[in-house]
């Protein structure tokens, strides 16, 4: 008679197991909320300003922003630690699949969500599809005043109104450092470079790296802290960020 | 003796005043009926016919223009509410159009009599219904120049559309839709063509000349046709089916409380015949009343037939909204249970208790009763409520729905903008084509009612007169 | 060389009775079932003038367009997946997703279908023909126009027969603009 070993549930693939690459560690503990990452990922990837007006009506296009909450009714109001929430470069992320122009896509190389500017044709789909909110769209074409167009990043694409965009985990410095150490003949080595929200962090609240070799400083965090935590892991997505609070 | 025979007689001639199947009038005059009505225009038609035509220059054309040059900024969309109104009358649009299908292609089917005199007048509404949803669709993207790359084409850099994405299903499921539509709108529409061309002369010669495409009703294109309209009529219910199905999916598909639900499919298509007949017979009671002639042809009977649909879809309609809403309340989750919360006493709080008015307490109110039932202006109104109804609905899923989320930092209600005047825009535009299309195609497919007309009778059975029906195919 | 000199004549009969009755006399006649041919303004059957049934390739046609529609899903579904120049992978679905390939399978056979029944029409009738046609517009009247093709012999005796048996009008057919 057959039972329930003869499932062999082992077998299942389960893409649990798949794992990562990049990842990241924000520890909320030691952020001050202090908007430095929001204002160094803005400059690092050229995103727009948009202003007052469309900030303030829910249209701001920030790759990272700090969430604040508090517990309990006013005067009585106690803050809860600040939410660095940035694109968790989801394993099984729900933007993918529902892109009907393959605008986002993921790499298996790098094991990051990419997002490709020049395909998307602006259907939102992805961005009501994130359980994280992390998707910003160009609502519209958000004028640069001078100085500010010197100081774009040649490296990162500027995007026009009607394309939605994301956190890459500053894939151009990924690739600078890869391109780098193969010119010398070398593998990228831990803390050659880290993302710009994690550079500008003056509490070093963010760390960067590899998450799938054992020694690097994001894998040893995780495992000193020991109780990390990944936002809305019930759903599956299987995000790369993992998050310490009351530590 | 005699007084029997009187009442048998009355009831006769009572029967005879009710059906337009009992009560048949020449080929030829009826011809020229419905001749007369399409070149019969007054100078409140142009009037009705340039307002319309100013509303959806401005609404549609010229807003379009405006959201294309400055971005979607104009629009009210934002984060969380990444679609807006726009996705909102894609799907009521959509909505529309399925009540065209479902009477010209299920009652076919099902060899319903009632539906003989305004099969066109409903195929007509689900292609222009589906050109608005055409157009809703593509307001609502960003870029819409490159739509193309959402069509399947061989290209030098081998991309092919995601077939993952519902979108991409929705994009196959209304392409299939609205050209099986339109040619099923064109079968039948070819032998009164061909009556046209023989009873016009000028420049309405030469369109019905053009569009007649040679009919002359032999046996052999009679043959063909007949075989073709079968086919459709059957083929293109799963199609209907499948795309209202789709559009659920859209919602469903994604992880999202509150959009999440396996019984979006059936739970959209019922929704889509709800707001379908009701904007039916509103177009019906509008016909009647400002057409000439259509008295004779849309009858009280035709809105009380109508008028029970309509009851018992909206029947129906409450029992998917119910199963729905009981089974995410009893899930417990706590995103689902804020959305819950949110729908009933959020700001938007009363447009979710007027969606159950107008949805299904009017209704239920009146369409139970045969007279008021077979009133059109009565029931032509309940026809508009619950279309105000379905919108509400659909309203409720799309921005409403949008506006929580599992990331409670980015909770944001939505205003819209732009999306008012294209909004107001696709309804004007709609309805300017119908316009146009009323006076240049014939509204009443002649020869079908010729055929029902030659298939009904009156037989006795002891001392009834009751009506009967042969199967002439 | 007068006798293989062939007329068309057209009888216009205000009903359906008196069109099947002078069909059956045609035949005793001696008319074949090929050289008649009916035009009416609604679909009357075969059955309804005891005519031979007719031929349609629209079925047939039908058919052939849904299996090529088919056949374009097959492509869009299985095959168009691995023609870009590498694998696109999207969250942990497989290239070729399961039930999707369902939906784009069924839509792409329905609109070959429909697609091609349509054709089928235009093909079967020969649409569109702005030719000139042997025609009488009193068809779009609910009458039966009967179209002979007989020898110049037999015109005569072929008038008289069908005015005998209730044609409101016979004569000669000629091809004209519609």
């Amino acid at each position: 008679m057959a039972t329930l070993n003869d499932l062999k549930i082992s077998e299942v693939k389960l893409s649990e197991g798949e794992g990562g690459k990049w990842g990241m560690v924000i520890d909320q503990d030691i952020c001050t909320g202090c908007q430095a990452c929001v204002a160094a990922c803005a400059m690092e990837n050229n995103i727009s300003f948009v202003g007052e007006e469309d900030s303030g009506y829910g249209r701001s296009m920030h790759w990272i922003r700090i969430e604040r909450f508090w517990e309990g009714e006013y005067p009585e109001v106690k803050m809860t630690p600040n939410q660095p929430m940035l694109c968790q470069q989801c394993g099984s992320a729900p933007c993918e699949p529902v892109c009907p122009a393959f605008a986002t896509v993921h790499s298996q190389a790098e094991k990051l969500n990419l997002q490709v500017y020049n395909r998307c044709v602006g259907t939102r789909y992805c961005a009501n599809n994130c359980p994280y909110q992390v998707r910003s769209f160009n609502w519209r074409d958000y004028k640069r005043p001078e100085p500010l167009a010197n100081q774009l990043n040649p490296d990162v694409t500027v995007r026009r109104r009607g394309v939605m965009e994301k956190c890459t985990f500053c894939i151009q410095r990924i690739h600078k450092a890869q391109d780098q150490a193969k010119a010398e003949g070398r593998e990228v080595m831990d803390g050659e470079f880290t993302t710009a929200c994690a550079q500008a962090c003056p509490a070093n609240a963010i760390t960067f790296g590899r998450t799938d070799d054992p020694r690097s400083l994001v894998s040893q965090l995780a495992k000193r802290r020991g109780h990390g935590a990944k936002h809305l892991e019930e759903l599956g997505t299987l995000p790369n960020v993992t998050y310490f609070k009351g530590g | 003796m005699t007084d029997h025979k009187n009442h048998a007689e009355h009831a006769e001639a009572h029967l005879r005043e009710k059906h337009l199947m009992l009560d048949p009038l020449p080929r030829g005059r009826m011809n020229e009926m419905v001749m007369e009505s399409m070149r019969h225009i007054t100078w409140k038609f142009w009037v009705v016919f340039g307002i319309l035509a100013a509303i959806s220059a401005y609404g549609l054309f010229y807003s379009w223009g405006v959201m294309i040059a400055e971005g979607l900024g104009v629009a009210g969309v934002n984060r969380p509410v990444y679609w807006g109104i726009f996705l909102v009358n894609t799907v009521f649009w959509i909505g529309i159009s399925h009540a065209g299908t479902f009477i010209s292609a299920i009652l076919r089917v099902f060899k319903a009599e009632f539906r003989r005199p305004f099969t066109r007048a409903a195929e007509l509404m689900t292609t222009f219904g589906l050109v608005q949803a055409g157009f809703s669709i593509f307001m609502h993207m960003g870029r819409v120049w490159l739509s193309y790359w959402l069509m399947p084409y061989p290209n030098q850099r081998l991309l092919w559309p995601n077939l993952h994405s519902p979108l991409s299903w929705d994009l196959l499921a209304i392409t299939t839709y609205i050209l099986g539509s339109t040619m099923y709108l064109f079968l039948p529409l070819i032998p009164d063509m061909a009556m046209a061309r023989d009873r016009s002369t000028g420049w309405r010669k030469t369109l019905y000349k053009i569009l007649a495409l040679g009919f002359r009703g032999t046996e052999g294109e009679w043959t063909h046709l007949r075989n073709a309209m079968n086919i459709f009529a059957f083929a293109i219910i799963p199609v209907m089916f499948s795309v209202h199905t789709i559009v659920s999916w859209d919602f469903a598909a994604a992880t999202r409380p509150g959009w999440s639900s396996t019984i979006f499919g059936p739970y959209f298509v019922i929704g889509a015949l709800h707001s379908g007949m009701g904007a039916v017979i509103t177009v019906l009671a509008i016909i009647r009343g400002t057409m000439k002639h259509m008295k004779y042809f849309i009858r009280p009977e035709h809105f009380d037939a109508i008028g029970k649909l309509m009851l018992i879809i909206s029947m129906t309609w409450a029992y998917f909204f119910f199963n729905d809403y009981m089974v995410q309340w009893y899930g417990g989750d706590k995103w689902t249970k804020q959305l819950l919360h949110f729908h009933e006493a959020g700001p938007m709080g009363w447009m979710w208790f007027a969606m159950l008015v107008c949805n299904v307490v009017i209704p239920w109110a009146i369409l139970w009763n045969p007279k008021w039932r077979s009133t059109p202006w009565l029931v032509s109104t309940v026809g508009i409520i619950i279309n105000v109804g379905m919108w509400f609905e659909r309203y409720i899923i799309v921005p409403i729905s949008l506006t929580i989320n599992r990331m409670p930092f980015t909770w944001r209600m939505y205003q819209p903008g732009i999306e008012i005047p294209l909004g107001i825009g696709t309804l004007a535009f709609f309805a300017l084509l119908y316009m146009a299309a009323s006076k240049l195609i014939p509204l009443i497919p002649v020869w079908e009612v010729q055929e029902g007309q030659m298939a009904h009778e009156l037989k006795k059975f002891g001392r009834e007169t009751v009506v009967t029906v042969s199967e002439l195919e | 060389m007068a006798e293989s000199k062939i007329v068309d004549i057209l009888a216009v009969f205000p009903d359906l009775e008196p069109a099947a009755d002078a069909i059956e006399h045609l035949r005793s006649l001696g008319v074949h079932d090929e050289c008649m041919n009916v035009i009416s303004g609604i679909p009357v059957t075969e059955a309804m003038l005891g005519r031979p049934s007719q031929w349609t390739n629209v079925p047939r046609i039908a058919m052939g367009g849904a299996i090529l529609g088919f056949g374009a899903g097959v492509f869009l579904a299985f095959i168009s997946p691995y023609v870009y120049p590498y694998p696109v992978q999207v969250s942990s679905q497989a290239f070729v997703p399961g039930p999707p390939t369902f939906v784009v399978l069924f839509e792409l056979t329905m609109l070959g279908m429909l697609l091609s029944t349509f054709l089928g029409v235009f093909l079967d009738s020969l649409f569109p023909n702005y030719r000139p046609m042997k025609y009488v517009p009193e068809v779009s009247d609910g009458k039966i126009a009967i179209l002979v093709e007989c020898s110049h012999v037999e015109e005569n005796k072929i008038t008289d027969a069908l005015k005998k048996l209730g044609a409101e009008s016979v004569k000669p057919a000629e091809a004209q603009h519609l």
